[in-house]
């Protein structure tokens, strides 16, 4: 039944094919993003960039200079039972490829929908490195991987001579909980040392109990190691500062927000790993001037950055495989190599479609995020998921 | 006897129109609008259901769960690691105990265990709401919420813990939750007409009466839950193979506010307000996920606005709070008074035949609070077929005695016997059961519930089965001259006719005493005296001993065959009305007080 589905689809896609002749073939990309609610921070800035790329790309002649994208947007509403709707919806709709949110949850009901169609599937920027392997061949991740950031993190830490490291997670997502985890693993394995770890509920806002531990510590931690990001992460970090505990702060990608930086000096010195950061004079800061002179104001988060790049990886692949057939693109892109994109070079050769990619470390000094680095994790390092 | 036994007709013919109903929705949908149509409907349905499986417990007790969407969470987990294919549950629960392991089970057989596991959890985890009182039952299912949240992360070797469990099988087709969307309505809409239905309702409407009335309103409560819970963590396995992939916050507060949302909108007290809210909300939000991708009119674009189907939301939540606070539906249930089957009453031959044997004691009763006394040493008899009057100015301990008698209190010392048992200390509901019945001095019925039923719950507590309860019901009603209104709500009648259906349900217990606490309060006097002649036609017709409290000098002296006068917690006087007209002791606490207003 499902087969015989395929076949009148496929039929009827062919045929529309051969009746719009010598105009561009379209190929639909569906999104079944969260536009609003609790993952909308980086879905919405995601999603702008993505736009822009796609007008970019068309006005280019297409995909692989000959697909003209057509975009079939569904808003999630951060709610994983729309998100299996929207998906559903998309896959029945014939997209050829599907992008879905910023988080595992919705990511992997979405593309269990999608891997049995055979439609190759993007997070926009889910870095849970379960994603990929929980769904299938035709799954893809586009963003630094969770353990990836927290290989690197451990490994600048170890440079950087810290030796005792206090760890503050909270098992309420995957991301508070095992990034920090990830990065206990690597850092113990460098020779370092976790003086010890306090847990935290997202959102508590009172953060006396974990700091007044953190502050009993003798000797104090060389540094804080956490994942929180806001509104935790501002929280804890005025009532550590609060309380007199000078300890340097070494965090993640979740706090590369204007929030942190508007903190004003109590922010200074915090370390943290970011998908990328525009230094002057790199692609990065040209794509932020453009979009600024497109859309009046700078991109707030790297997230509009990383929605960019996925039209441009997507080309790649079409150029590669020659067509947007859901078998040859998915090959495609699990062998694209050193694919150039505005934060570096991405890699899925080799990898379990979470690619491998440059992440940059920068530091928070006056309101400002100056890099300390930019590396690709060295693989031997990198966390099992 | 089956559960269903004696549940009205009308019921069934109601719940049947739902199913129709909310089936044809689902059919339509799934018609005009393809496979994106049966999506909806699928979702649809199991809202339903959810919402459902919350209002069996919600809407019948009136405390709002908070803990349902936790609850459902248990059964998505469950069915989850019980359906999943042997591969990926190696590969995603690589340290799942080898009992759990490999079983692959299908669809039925998944829900039968999950079904067992939800009555388990159902159980067990109402022993603790059910002592809670009405106000923090609702707290406490707000802890279930949390405390299953916080366990289904903790427990990472079954769930993942806050990363996502996926490779679900999707068994969910919408003919499965149309199949669960339609059981659950014929079990919510029988279940509110059931014994248990009418008990939990009594409770949520004056739970003191309800007590009063012979309703254990902990077991009721617990069962009521247990039941809810079992449908909840099945429709919770449902929507988990619906989604496929979850984690711990898919079933937490995102997911009740929005099953809350819908049961508000439609309206709790009711299964035809349940499923209209479902419906609406669902529908609301689907029509505006259309509209938010942007609207082409011919040459005008309207340009899309995410967020839509959320306001609609909102605004419908607020509209609902605002201009119809009981719901979309209120107190109706959908469906026509058909098939009509004409109520018998039970003939009066059948009804108190029980004789009422010894008196009604209270044996040297004490009452302490603290240092001070408010009664001391009482002791006296209600003999059957005799009218007791109890008098006393305020203050003089009439209330806490009442208290005590009816199993409110436990005296400091002292003995109550009813029917030649024991009960002082003993629960309101096991002294209602053991013979007495009472009114209330501010009245207290159940007022969202017809006047039937008002009576019915306390003929239930008697033994009688459902069909025959109604029909007990109804000869009391008639007795006292209310049967022409069996079914309205007892919230519209008249203040006299309020008293006389409160009368009528105290004597559905069919008891060996009635206490009457200021029965003609705030009765004029035409009132009062149609209320004389009811109290005299069921002393001189039964067998009961009547305890009246009653500041009414002249109903009490006319009515009385014997008095009893308290004063400041103690008895200064008893006999008969000719006797304490004259008593000096008398005289004498009520100067300046009650004499000179009578």
């Amino acid at each position: 039944m499902k087969n015989f589905r395929f076949a009148v689809l496929a039929g009827a896609i062919g045929l529309a094919g051969l009746t719009t002749g010598a105009h561009a073939e379209d190929v639909t990309i569906g999104l079944a993003t969260a536009q609003t609610g609790g993952l909308a921070y980086a879905d919405q800035p995601s999603l702008a960039g993505f736009k822009m790329a796609v007008d970019e790309i068309n006005a280019e002649g297409g995909l692989g200079g000959k697909y003209n994208i057509v975009l079939d947007i569904k808003d999630t509403r951060t709610d994983t039972a729309a998100t299996v709707q929207a998906a559903q919806e998309l896959v029945a709709d014939g997209v050829k490829v599907m992008i879905t949110p910023c988080d595992a949850d919705p990511s992997i009901a979405a593309g269990q929908i999608s891997q049995p169609a055979q439609i190759p599937t993007l997070t926009f920027c889910g870095t849970t490195p379960t994603i990929t392997e929980a769904v299938g061949d035709y799954m893809f991740g586009t963003y630094p991987a969770d353990n990836g950031q927290a290989a690197l993190l451990a490994d600048y830490a170890a440079k950087k001579g810290y030796k005792n490291i206090y760890i503050l997670k909270s098992p309420d997502s995957a991301y508070t909980l095992r990034l920090p985890e990830y990065f206990e693993e690597v850092f113990k394995k460098k020779g370092g040392t976790i003086l010890g770890e306090g847990t935290y509920t997202m959102g508590q806002q009172d953060f006396a109990a974990e700091v007044t531990k953190i502050k009993a510590l003798s000797p104090q931690p060389d540094a804080i190691m956490t994942a929180a990001y806001e509104p935790d992460f501002p929280a804890f970090l005025q009532q550590l500062r609060g309380a007199g505990v000078t300890a340097p702060i070494i965090g993640s990608d979740g706090i590369d927000s204007p929030t942190i930086t508007g903190l004003g000096a109590i922010a200074n010195g915090i370390v943290h790993t970011t998908a990328g950061s525009p230094v002057a004079g790199s692609k990065l800061a040209a794509f932020y001037d453009k979009f600024k002179e497109k859309t009046g104001a700078a991109p707030e988060t790297v997230y509009v950055a990383t929605g960019y790049e996925i039209p441009y990886i997507l080309d790649a692949a079409v150029k590669a495989a020659g067509s947007v057939d859901g078998p040859a693109l998915r090959d495609a892109l699990a062998n694209l190599k050193d694919v150039e994109v505005l934060t570096g070079k991405v890699t899925y050769a080799g990898t379990n479609r979470m690619p491998i990619r440059d992440i940059t470390i920068v530091e928070i000094q006056d309101g400002k995020r100056a890099p300390i680095l930019t590396a690709m994790p060295d693989p031997a390092d990198v966390p099992k998921p | 006897m089956l559960p269903w036994t004696g549940v009205p007709p009308r019921a069934w013919t109601s719940a049947l129109l739902l199913i129709a109903g909310v089936g044809g929705l689902a059919l339509v949908v799934s018609l005009v609008f393809g496979n994106t149509g049966v999506n909806i409907a699928t979702l649809a349905l199991l809202q339903v259901a959810a919402v459902l499986a919350l209002a069996t417990f919600s809407g019948n007790s009136g405390i709002v769960s908070f803990g349902h969407s936790a609850f459902m969470g248990i059964g998505a987990y469950v069915f989850g690691v019980l359906a999943m294919p042997k591969g990926i549950q190696a590969s995603a629960l690589p340290n799942l105990p080898l009992w759990l392991q490999g079983h692959q089970l299908s669809l039925a057989a998944a829900l039968l265990i999950v079904l067992a596991v939800g009555l388990v959890v159902g159980i067990l985890s109402g022993f603790p709401l059910a002592r809670l009182s009405t106000g923090s039952a609702a707290i406490g299912t707000l802890a279930f919420l949390i405390i299953i949240h916080v366990t289904l992360i903790g427990a990472r070797d079954f769930t993942r813990g806050s990363q996502t469990f996926y490779g679900v099988p999707r068994l969910t087709t919408v003919y499965v939750a149309f199949l669960a969307a339609a059981t659950f309505i014929l079990v919510a809409r029988i279940l509110k007409e059931t014994p248990l239905g009418l008990k939990l309702r009594a409770a949520r409407e004056n739970e003191v009466a309800a007590a009063a009335s012979g309703v254990n309103v902990r077991l009721s409560r617990h069962m009521g839950w247990a039941l809810s819970i079992t449908l909840s963590v099945t429709v919770g396995a449902l929507y988990g193979s619906f989604l496929g992939a979850f984690s711990p916050k898919d079933f937490y507060f995102d997911l009740i506010f929005t099953l809350i949302a819908m049961l508000i909108v439609g309206g709790m007290l009711t299964v035809s307000g349940a499923v209209a809210g479902t419906v609406l909300l669902a529908g609301v939000v689907q029509i505006l996920r259309q509209a938010e991708t942007g609207i082409d009119l011919g040459s005008l674009h309207i340009p899309g606005i995410f967020g839509l189907p959320q306001l609609g939301m909102g605004l419908a939540l607020l509209l609902t709070i605002w201009r119809r606070p009981l719901g979309l539906m209120g107190l109706r249930e959908i469906g026509p008074d058909w098939p009509r089957r004409k109520l018998e009453p039970m003939p009066p031959e059948a009804l108190h035949t029980k004789p009422a044997g010894a008196p009604l004691k209270v044996d040297q009763v004490t009452m302490r609070f603290g240092g001070l006394v408010a009664l001391d040493n009482i002791s006296f008899a209600v003999p059957p077929r005799q009218v007791t009057g109890l008098i006393g100015p305020n203050g003089a301990g009439k209330t806490t005695l009442i208290n005590i008698i009816c199993g409110q209190m436990k005296p400091t010392a002292g003995r109550i016997v009813i029917g030649g048992r024991e009960m002082a200390g003993e629960a309101p509901h096991r002294v209602a059961v053991a013979g007495l019945g009472r009114t209330f001095q501010n009245i207290r019925l159940f007022d969202r519930m017809s006047a039937l039923e008002n009576v019915t719950v306390a003929a239930l507590s008697k033994g009688h089965d459902a069909a025959n309860a109604r029909r007990v019901a109804l000869a009391e009603l008639a007795r006292l001259g209310l049967a022409h209104r069996a079914e309205d709500l007892a919230g519209s009648f008249a203040y006299g006719d309020r008293r006389r259906l409160e009368i009528a349900r105290a004597l559905a217990l069919e008891p060996r005493f009635l206490l009457l606490d200021e029965p003609a309060a705030g009765m004029n006097p035409a009132e009062t005296d149609a209320l004389i002649r009811v109290l005299e036609s069921i002393r001189n017709d039964h067998e009961i001993g009547l305890l009246v409290v009653e500041h009414d000098m002249r109903l009490i002296m006319r009515l009385s065959d014997r008095m009893v006068v308290l004063n400041k917690g103690q008895k200064i006087a008893e006999g008969t009305p000719q006797d304490i007209r004259s008593d000096p002791k008398v005289i004498e606490a009520y100067i300046g007080t009650k004499r000179a207003r009578h």
